[in-house]
């Protein structure tokens, strides 16, 4: 009998201590998630790390090489608000995903559009602006088009950025048309401006700038955008701290009127222009 | 001898004018036709600009690029030499082992396209390292003006983990090439070296490092000055993982002004400007060896 009672002693014991170290570890699992919350490290480090791919007018470089945009302009307040100073990762668009998830930065703030596909990998803030696409056509090329059911045709060619959004666009509005991929927008400009190709897709304000900048050879077949597409903060998953943070802060930026202040500032007038060149 | 005597036939003079011609038709198609508006009233800024707070001339952002590109390529080939020196004795050791590893090291490299390596060892390595020695974490508590040499060596400090990591990956590249440039040196030094020098009672290292490298090394120099301007071209590549160097900085500037032509262009002139007294240099070097050879 006694080999019995030790066995269960034994038992009892083990039982014991997995159900206790079980309830420390789960009280542990959340204190290591804030403590692992970006937001701790940021406060910690003292430095808010943003990535970012130049895209005008979101974020490029001025005159004297300091960084300019919307969304730095959204991330120094953000910054500023946490209390930390901040430092801007200019980063390749195809490849900023992987860069997030590997930690060369802590957030993207760079006019990423919330897409499921995208969201699958990293998680996304509330919107905290809109942006729509837009078609700019070659006058030579697609002459006379003047909707989206005139482009989509075979012979249609229609020039976009490279993982963007205005990809997917291009994809569910114009399935018929053949579309050319470009990592910069620069190079699909330039096959727009040579009449290669017949449109162009990209959000606003990049085709009424060019319908502004060359009227003799483009123009702007639809009056509207003919998409509204949300822009969230990206950051890591598993990281509901800094998510809740970031959404409270966009609400309270948002309800300052600060948020649209310089959205319009930077996508409605031209002031800025004379700093870049 | 007839046919080694340097004269100008009237052959020669049709060809200059024909390739002059179609040149020139070319860069007139090319100015005319495109729909391009050019504008070069804007690069010099990107050259040097006058800076209004400090009253200084300071670096623009291509000639920032450009002294990035350069960092990158002093530090990496420094490095690719170590690593390849080390991997070309390897390459020739009497031990199985140290040439599998070397082979292998080689085998690998070579065989994969450079993008792709970039890729692979930036994300999955390179950052892993910078962060477990704390480089990463470093970087964030300094300043710039407090570590003039570190600025001056490897350039601005926030950029230094991506820097790093960068020369990292490209000296791991080009070393493989340096692997081979050693080996071929060490095999072209005559065998009696060896056993002359065995006779005379050194060991191995002593043999290597008194005998054989110094002639392996006097002989590849001129491969090994092209590897360095192969390496200055090279460095182009990291751009893809956004490091500040030239073309990224040429890429940027891009996407801001939409200058695509002209950014190009200064960018192509600099890349020259850096490749091309490397390439007098290095043709320089060769005469002189081969006229030490002769003497």
């Amino acid at each position: 009998m006694t080999l019995w009672r030790t066995v269960n002693v034994g038992l009892a014991a083990v039982i014991m201590i997995i159900g206790i170290s079980t309830a420390v570890w789960a009280g542990n699992v959340r204190q290591s998630l804030a403590q692992e919350s970006a937001i701790e490290t940021i406060q910690k480090k003292q430095i808010l790390r943003v990535g970012f791919s130049t895209f005008k007018p979101w974020a490029m470089k001025d005159k004297n090489g300091e960084f300019i945009g919307f969304e730095i302009d959204v991330a120094k307040r953000l910054a500023e608000d946490m209390g930390v100073k901040v430092r801007f990762i200019p980063t390749k668009w195809d490849g900023i995903i992987p860069a997030l998830l590997t930690g060369k930065f802590d957030i993207i703030i760079g006019g990423m559009g919330i897409t499921p596909k995208r969201n699958l990998k990293v998680n996304f803030s509330d919107p905290y602006e809109f942006t729509g696409m837009s078609i700019i056509a070659s006058k030579s090329a697609a002459n006379g088009k003047t909707s989206l059911k005139d482009f989509n045709t075979t012979a249609t060619k229609v020039s976009v950025r490279l993982g963007t959004t205005a990809e997917k666009a291009a994809k569910n509005f114009l399935p018929n048309a053949k579309i050319l991929k470009f990592s910069d927008e620069a190079a699909s400009i330039q096959e727009l401006l040579n009449g290669k190709v017949d449109c162009l897709i990209a959000s606003n304000p990049l085709p009424t700038n060019l319908a502004q900048k060359y009227p003799e050879k483009l123009y702007l077949p639809l009056k509207n955008d003919f998409t509204k597409e949300p822009i969230g903060f990206a950051v890591r998953k598993g990281d509901p701290d800094f998510l809740n943070y970031l959404n409270n802060w966009i609400k309270v930026t948002n309800s300052e009127g600060w948020l649209e202040s310089r959205f319009n500032y930077w996508f409605n007038t031209k002031e800025w222009e004379s700093q870049v060149e | 001898m007839y046919n080694m005597q340097k004269r100008v036939t009237s052959l020669d003079i049709l060809l200059l004018v024909v390739i002059i011609g179609a040149l020139s038709a070319l860069s007139y198609h090319l100015v005319t036709k495109l729909n391009y508006h050019w504008n070069w009233s804007v690069i010099p800024n990107y050259i040097y600009r006058y800076d209004q707070v400090t009253g200084h001339i300071k670096a623009g952002q291509l000639t920032q690029g450009l002294l990035v590109t350069l960092r990158l390529s002093v530090w990496s080939i420094l490095f690719a030499l170590i690593i390849g020196t080390i991997m070309g004795i390897f390459r020739v050791s009497p031990r199985p082992l140290f040439r599998m590893i070397s082979s292998t090291y080689v085998g690998i490299i070579r065989n994969i396209p450079p993008l792709v390596l970039i890729f692979i060892f930036y994300f999955f390595i390179a950052d892993q390292l910078m962060s477990l020695t704390g480089i990463t974490d470093l970087s964030y508590s300094m300043e710039d003006k407090d570590f003039p040499l570190l600025t001056f060596l490897c350039g601005p400090i926030e950029q230094l983990p991506a820097f790093l990591s960068g020369v990292l990956t490209m000296s791991l590249f080009e070393g493989a090439y340096i692997t081979e440039i050693v080996r071929a040196g060490i095999e072209a030094v005559p065998k009696e070296q060896w056993e002359a020098s065995k006779a005379l009672g050194f060991n191995r290292t002593k043999q290597l490092t008194n005998i054989i490298l110094p002639q392996a090394f006097s002989q590849s120099l001129p491969t090994l000055a092209g590897q360095f301007i192969s390496t200055i071209k090279d460095s182009s590549i990291v751009s893809v993982i956004s490091i500040q160097e030239l073309t990224f900085a040429g890429q940027e500037l891009m996407s801001a002004t939409y200058r695509t032509f002209e950014i190009w262009s200064v960018v192509i002139i600099l890349y020259f400007l850096l490749t091309f007294p490397c390439s007098i240099a290095v043709r320089a070097l060769e005469k002189r060896m081969n006229r030490h050879k002769q003497g």
